[in-house]
């Protein structure tokens, strides 16, 4: 996998559904890069997150993952 | 009050940072006694309600007292742990999978002034810190999740109908008349952060009232399609809604028959709350078990569908339990755990002697598994 | 002098059992009181106001708390769980009230030394107020607010070589029952292997690698004392494939009445002596054993090791010898497609360091439900939608009859193509060289 194309498909794809929708499940990023191992996909994420591009939600039960500051629980949790 | 750092550099995240390591590791935390005899004990025997001994096949014993606790714990009351741990044992001190705290020892004589110590403690309000106990054919504590001390969706207190309901349920938990040991559990909802789906006695917190939808800050505080796939069982779509001065926002609509209480709406979108007074309360469960103790374990049934919240006690409650684990004790054989004596009296005579009202909730009908629970035989009876 | 009335919450603090409602009183007392002079991180009344906003929901029958997801610790997916208060200006001490969860040691075996030190930092940088335990496991520290998550984080890290739990879509904090620590039933190590899967999947257990939680329990014998057959979707429960040592002796110990059944677990009431034959022979669920001429034989080979005879008469009848797992996998609670118990997979497996076996099973499983499992569905769930055969499959399993409580009662076999003589791929014009239209 070239990583840094894989970033900017990520960043981009979830750039274009921010307007609604700003957290995201694991699974769909696995369908970004759809021809990548679910394994290696997670490793991405999580090196994205340390990077400070994307960061996690979680429900407590579930984690999500978006764009580093974006979407409107940030105001809603009165931590922005 | 000024800030203190603890080093952190909140511009350097990654500075120093250490991650990844773990829990520290187990053998670190040994009492001598237990770190010389692991995977040498013989037997054990119960001395005393809330009293153990273990003996070891070098000649080693451990004795063990069992005391009570409840899980929501002070610092300062963990540090009365330790002053405890450091005058008897050694400056160990162990705590079970059931929020019971175990001071070990390992010389009988250092038994009594243990439990002289433990039993003459008590809170200012006259409640005992260390009650000894929870071992054998008894009560022993209730596991529990956290209610509104601390959750967003519970339907009910969870330290309080615990701490009601161990209080009527005490001289079980100090003494081993029952025909087996009979596990209580509580979870504050159907979510169950506490699984209390196999257990003798369950008490549950349940909301009955679909979430309110606070319209008009709904898409505002929310991302609409994250509360819509929130909900397990699809009954909520968007929708434009009209408020009352007419003008039009973005919102969600909920089929209300389709909504299974869960609140995992309200965890993605604070415009959804469902906690109501009169809706929320609590059902009861019974006849589960988790061991494989001569029948295999079991799942908990529902045996009352719909208990109010009476605060701050929930007698309705507590004299319910109370009732049923009396007539269990009664009628059970030795050895019997709740479940299976309800399965061989048969469950109409359980709510017939237990003096519960049987209505329709409780026959299942969630999915495919409910067609294994109606009766199939001409077998009953009157 | 307390900051609110709570006349409801003060009911709770008669009787015998011990009352929460005292202890947050003492600790809300201590931190007004200060004595140490601390310098308090959040603030001072936090537990005061906890107190009122807990009456504030006896009164009202409803919960004042809202959750939020944004709050962690850098890097991590799971540990933090974010919690607001829906009283702000009430309740300003707990207005931000954040729970973290940190990784207990397995077996709960603990120093007073290191809970002092837990309890140090838990006062001056939270509220002072924990759960010992959570249900999962894990150390709970309850309220802080959000500038102190690091902190506390970079604190436990550095000074006391301490880590966060696991919550969200991750590896939850693997737990165990007190195993061959205490207790003579313990078929192997649970301490060992839980400390060392938990080490070996720390990735998993921060962030998240999966469609919903993972949970690891280890039971060290079939008593399950923590559980696991019915919470956990990995199920390791202590077992043994030789025989049930007999120690005779202590068998006629037993019925002379000389040495108390159960363990004493029943010395409450009177049940009358001890009845061998009743009690044990009779209430076994196999009948595989027989009391004849003062002498109790064991048919081994038929026992499925339910634990009872051993437990009635622990100084008699000992685990056996040839020790290991049975590994039961998809417990959870019923949320959402109802309670499921673990189905066994793994008969018999053997527990030794380093345990590659058994991480072999569990990576063939993880690959499988990251890659088919639906988001927030268990492993026990996809088990159903998509089959046990398919778990075999996945896990290069043989099926045996022990994976069963009995054969299926509908003929619907599915068969492959590959399973039947020929394939699928006919020839028509050859058939109706035989049969007319």
């Amino acid at each position: 996998m070239d990583i840094e194309e894989s970033k900017k498909i990520i960043v981009e794809k979830l750039t274009k559904k921010s307007k609604t929708k700003s957290k995201f499940y694991l699974k769909d990023f696995y369908k970004m890069i759809p021809d990548e191992k679910p394994r290696a996909v997670k490793n991405l994420v999580n090196q994205m997150v340390k990077e400070e591009i994307l960061e996690y939600w979680s429900s407590g039960s579930t984690t999500m993952i978006g764009l580093k500051g974006v979407g409107k629980q940030a105001s809603a949790e009165d931590e922005a | 009050m000024a800030f203190v750092s603890s080093g952190y550099n909140p511009d350097k995240p990654m500075e120093n940072r250490i991650t990844d390591i773990g829990p520290r590791k187990y053998d670190e935390f040994y009492p001598e006694v237990i770190a010389k005899n692991k995977g040498k004990w013989l037997y054990h025997e119960i001395l005393d309600p809330g009293v153990l001994v273990h003996v070891s096949e070098t000649g080693d014993e451990v004795y063990t007292v069992r005391v009570g606790g409840a899980r929501l714990m002070s610092v300062t009351h963990i540090r009365e742990i330790c002053e405890i741990a450091d005058k008897h044992c050694g400056g160990h001190v162990r705590f079970t999978t059931r929020n019971n705290i175990e001071f070990m020892v390992d010389n009988k004589e250092k038994l009594e002034p243990l439990k002289n110590d433990l039993k003459n403690r008590k809170f200012n309000g006259g409640s005992l810190k260390f009650p000894i106990g929870g071992t054998g054919a008894g009560i022993t504590n209730i596991i529990h999740t956290q209610g509104w001390i601390h959750c967003h969706t519970p339907a009910t207190d969870a330290s309080g109908t615990v701490k009601a309901a161990m209080d009527v349920l005490y001289d079980d938990f100090t003494s081993m008349r029952l025909p087996a040991h009979l596990r209580v559990s509580m979870a504050c909802c159907l979510n169950m952060c506490g699984a209390v789906h196999c257990s003798d006695i369950a008490i549950l917190g349940y909301h009955r009232k679909p979430p309110m939808l606070d319209h008009e800050y709904l898409d505002k505080m929310c991302e609409i399609p994250l509360a819509v796939s929130a909900c397990p069982t699809a009954a909520i779509k968007p929708a434009k809604v009209k408020l009352a001065n007419g003008k039009e926002v973005k919102s969600v609509v909920i089929k209300n028959e389709r909504c299974m209480f869960c609140g995992n709406c309200y965890t993605m979108c604070p415009s959804m709350p469902l906690a109501d007074d009169v809706g929320d309360g609590i059902v009861l469960m019974a006849g589960g078990k988790v061991s494989n103790r001569i029948s295999a374990p079991k799942f908990s049934k529902v045996v009352v569908a719909f208990i109010p919240n009476e605060m701050p006690r929930w007698p309705t409650m507590t004299d319910t339990i109370k009732r049923m684990v009396d007539v269990y004790a009664k009628g059970a054989n030795k050895y019997e755990r709740f479940g299976e004596w309800a399965e061989r009296i048969g469950w109409e005579r359980f709510f017939d002697i237990c003096e519960l009202d049987f209505t329709h909730h409780l026959i299942d009908d969630f999915r495919d598994p409910a067609y294994y629970t109606w009766r199939q035989t001409s077998q009953f009876k009157f | 002098m307390a900051k609110h009335e709570t006349p409801l919450l003060d009911q709770l603090e008669s009787g015998p059992w011990p009352s929460f409602v005292s202890d947050l009183k003492q600790e809300a007392e201590s931190r007004a009181k200060n004595e140490k002079n601390m310098e308090y991180q959040i603030p001072v009344d936090a537990v005061d106001d906890l107190l009122g906003v807990l009456e504030l929901s006896y009164k009202h029958g409803r919960t004042h708390w809202k959750h939020g997801g944004i709050v962690g610790v850098f890097g991590y997916g799971g540990g933090v769980i974010g919690r607001y208060c829906d009283q702000p200006e009430m309740f300003p001490g707990v207005a931000h009230f954040h729970t973290m969860r940190v990784n207990q040691p397995a077996g709960k075996f603990y120093t007073t030394e290191y809970l002092n030190n837990l309890c140090d930092l838990w006062e001056f940088r939270g509220s002072g107020i924990t759960n010992m335990h959570g249900s999962t496991g894990d150390i709970i520290l309850i309220g802080t607010e959000t500038r102190q998550l690091e902190e506390v984080f970079y604190e436990l890290t550095h000074t006391y070589n301490q880590d966060l739990g696991g919550s969200g879509s991750n590896l939850r904090t693997p737990a165990d029952c007190i195993g061959q620590a205490r207790c003579e039933y313990a078929c192997y190590d649970t301490q060992a292997i839980c400390h060392e899967l938990t080490q070996e999947y720390q990735d998993e257990l921060h962030r998240p690698a999966f469609p919903y939680k993972f949970k690891f329990k280890f039971d060290g014998c079939p008593n399950c004392c923590v559980a696991s057959i019915a919470r956990s979707d990995m199920s390791y429960i202590g077992t043994w494939r030789d025989e049930i040592r007999i120690d005779a002796e202590a068998v006629k110990g037993y019925v002379g009445g000389e040495i108390p059944s159960n363990a004493g677990a029943h010395s409450g009431r009177d049940w009358g002596p001890f009845d061998i034959q009743k009690e044990v022979i009779d209430l076994c669920p196999t009948g595989c054993m027989i009391y004849e001429n003062d002498e109790l034989k064991i048919n081994n080979k038929e026992c499925t090791r339910c634990m009872h005879c051993i437990n009635v008469m622990p100084r008699a009848l000992r685990i056996g010898n040839d020790r290991g797992c049975s590994i039961l996998v998809g417990a959870k609670a019923p949320i959402l497609d109802g309670a499921q118990m673990g189905s066994l997979l793994v008969p018999f497996i053997k527990v030794e360091e380093p345990y590659d076996e058994i991480k072999e099973v569990i990576e063939n499983v993880w690959d499988w439900w990251m890659e088919e499992g639906k988001n927030r569905e268990r492993l026990g769930e996809l088990i159903k939608r998509q089959g046990f055969q398919k778990l075999l499959e996945m896990t290069n399993i043989k099926a045996v009859p022990q994976h069963v409580q009995e054969p299926r009662s509908n003929p619907y076999i599915f068969w492959r193509e590959d399973e039947v003589e020929g394939g699928w791929e006919r020839d028509v014009v050859e058939y109706r060289k035989h049969h007319q239209r």
